[in-house]
């Protein structure tokens, strides 16, 4: 029963990774950029959903509302930070990218406050029994189901639609996609778009475990999530999505039984360590 | 028709055509020859609207494409199958045809579609299998599938048979035989130049980004110091 429950915690955790990791593989794919200010798009999901929630009572809308506004703030990332700099060594878009994520942080602490933000009445406060002595928050039954229902419709948007086999032409090769008369420039935007949109449902649903959302919560995402695509192979959305869910079962585990040894947030980076060692490519990168 | 007049093209500074004038018709086959550096896949990049041109006009039926965008080159009719095939290997053989069709309406693209697997049957028979995993033979069948999707009136192709086995080089200028009995234009840019004196119907040679000599197939094989020069014979 420990076993069960422990995997659930690890899918649970997995599929939280796996949207916010999703959006930095996506960029790293088709820009060749670490996009560490992903995590602020992250925490600002999260601000986002509570204060919705709490405005107007409705978690589904704060959701909604929240990715598409991040989505939107993701594009003006894009356009203001990173477009300038496409020219320049990929490390001027990383320390960029670096600033812009540190400076989130104070912006959020002077608008929000140090202290975080609560539901005033948390939603989804239930639980579902699925068997004798086996429970199932409502929460994590959301991260669950919310995760699968969203990387469903992504894995289908990118397969069945054409302006999804298109972006991932893009992401392949940029200018043989443009000679066939693809907008490389608009399919970076919907990049943008799809991939903040995630990590902001992903803060949604932090929130919604947690109970709170606080400044700094971006920091431990920002590199876990960059743990997670080295992992799975940097640019590999599969690899992304296995390694994200590895880790999730891995710290869920690995808390328990060598939990005395390792910190959880260390046990992401001594697996990453182990598997690089192994294969430096990732799980599932190219050599 | 194609009508290309004193095109100069290059990347920066650096100049890698002169102005070069050049026409291809439907149904003929035009060969760029020259030696590597020459200018030929600087030409054909620059029509596609994928290297700067610094001078010249590119006319398609009357129509200035000089300064529009790729997409109004394709409606235009012009598609390009580049050199080393750059099919995405990701995608399927179905999704690599679906990027061919991106500007044409669905049902142009789905019957595209169709056309290319009667084509090339083996590309239908393993329509769902990713790109990266065919052979190089079927790879360039699937480069020049991918161009066809959009109908083009003018088929640029840029090193058919780079790297291709010769029998599947024979297939493939089969296909280029068949599209230019259809009616379709070619302009082809060819290292091995035996086949292009073959196949061509007109031939421009270039050096250095300049056009050294023109003229019909049949006159670049009777002018001797031009074939072996063509040939690197000294």
């Amino acid at each position: 029963m420990l076993y069960l429950e422990l995997l659930f915690q690890g899918i649970v955790q997995g599929s939280i990774y796996a949207l916010i990791a999703l959006g930095l593989t996506l960029v790293y794919g088709l820009l060749r950029i670490l996009h560490v200010a992903h995590a602020a798009l992250f925490t600002l999901g999260g601000y986002l959903g509570v204060i919705i929630t709490n405005a107007t009572g409705s978690l589904a809308l704060a959701t909604v509302i929240s990715m598409v506004v991040v989505g939107f703030v993701g594009m003006a990332v894009y356009k203001l930070a990173y477009e300038p700099l496409l020219s320049k060594p990929p490390f001027i878009a990383l320390i960029a990218s670096i600033a812009l994520f540190i400076a989130s942080e104070e912006i959020f602490r002077i608008i929000f406050g140090p202290y975080g933000l609560s539901y005033t009445t948390p939603p989804l406060q239930g639980y579902f029994v699925l068997f004798d002595g086996f429970f199932l928050k409502h929460g994590e039954a959301l991260v669950i189901v919310l995760s699968v229902v969203m990387l469903a419709a992504l894995g289908w948007f990118s397969t069945k639609t054409r302006l999804g086999v298109s972006w991932r032409a893009t992401v392949t090769d940029p200018d043989m996609a443009s000679a066939f008369g693809i907008n490389t420039q608009n399919v970076r935007y919907m990049n943008f778009f799809i991939g903040s949109a995630l990590a902001a449902a992903a803060g949604v649903l932090v929130a919604l475990l947690n109970n709170l959302v606080e400044p700094s919560m971006g920091s431990v995402a920002s590199y876990k999530a960059l743990a997670i695509i080295v992992l799975g192979g940097l640019g590999s959305i599969r690899g992304t999505l296995i390694a994200a869910m590895a880790i999730g079962i891995i710290e869920s585990f690995g808390t328990i039984y060598i939990g005395h040894l390792l910190d959880r947030d260390a046990l992401a980076f001594a697996f990453l360590i182990v598997v690089l060692m192994l294969r430096p490519q990732g799980l599932l990168g190219a050599k | 028709m194609l009508q290309v007049n004193n095109l100069s093209a290059g990347y920066g500074d650096i100049i890698a055509v002169r102005g070069f004038s050049f026409s291809v018709e439907p149904g003929k086959i035009l060969a760029l020859v020259g030696a590597n550096g020459a200018g030929k896949s600087s030409t054909l990049m620059c029509l596609m609207g994928l290297v700067e041109r610094k001078a010249g006009t590119i006319l398609m039926n009357g129509t200035d494409l000089s300064d529009m965008k790729i997409e109004a080159r394709i409606t235009a009719g012009l598609a390009i199958v580049p050199e080393g095939r750059r099919i995405f290997p990701d995608l399927s053989i179905r999704e690599n045809l679906m990027v061919g069709g991106h500007i044409v309406a669905e049902s142009v693209m789905s019957s595209g579609i169709d056309m290319v697997y009667e084509f090339f049957p083996r590309l239908a028979e393993r329509q769902s299998q990713a790109a990266g995993s065919l052979s190089g033979g079927e790879q360039q069948m699937l480069a020049i599938g991918r161009a066809l999707i959009s109908r083009p009136q003018i088929l640029i192709v840029d090193e058919l048979s780079l790297g291709l086995m010769p029998k599947v080089v024979d297939q493939c200028y089969g296909v280029l035989d068949k599209l230019k009995s259809e009616g379709i234009g070619i302009l082809l840019v060819e290292q091995n130049t035996e086949r292009v004196l073959d196949v061509a119907d007109d031939i421009c040679a270039l050096e250095a980004g300049n056009l050294i000599w023109s003229g019909t197939a049949n006159e670049a094989q009777k002018n001797t110091s031009l074939t072996k020069k063509l040939m690197g014979v000294h």
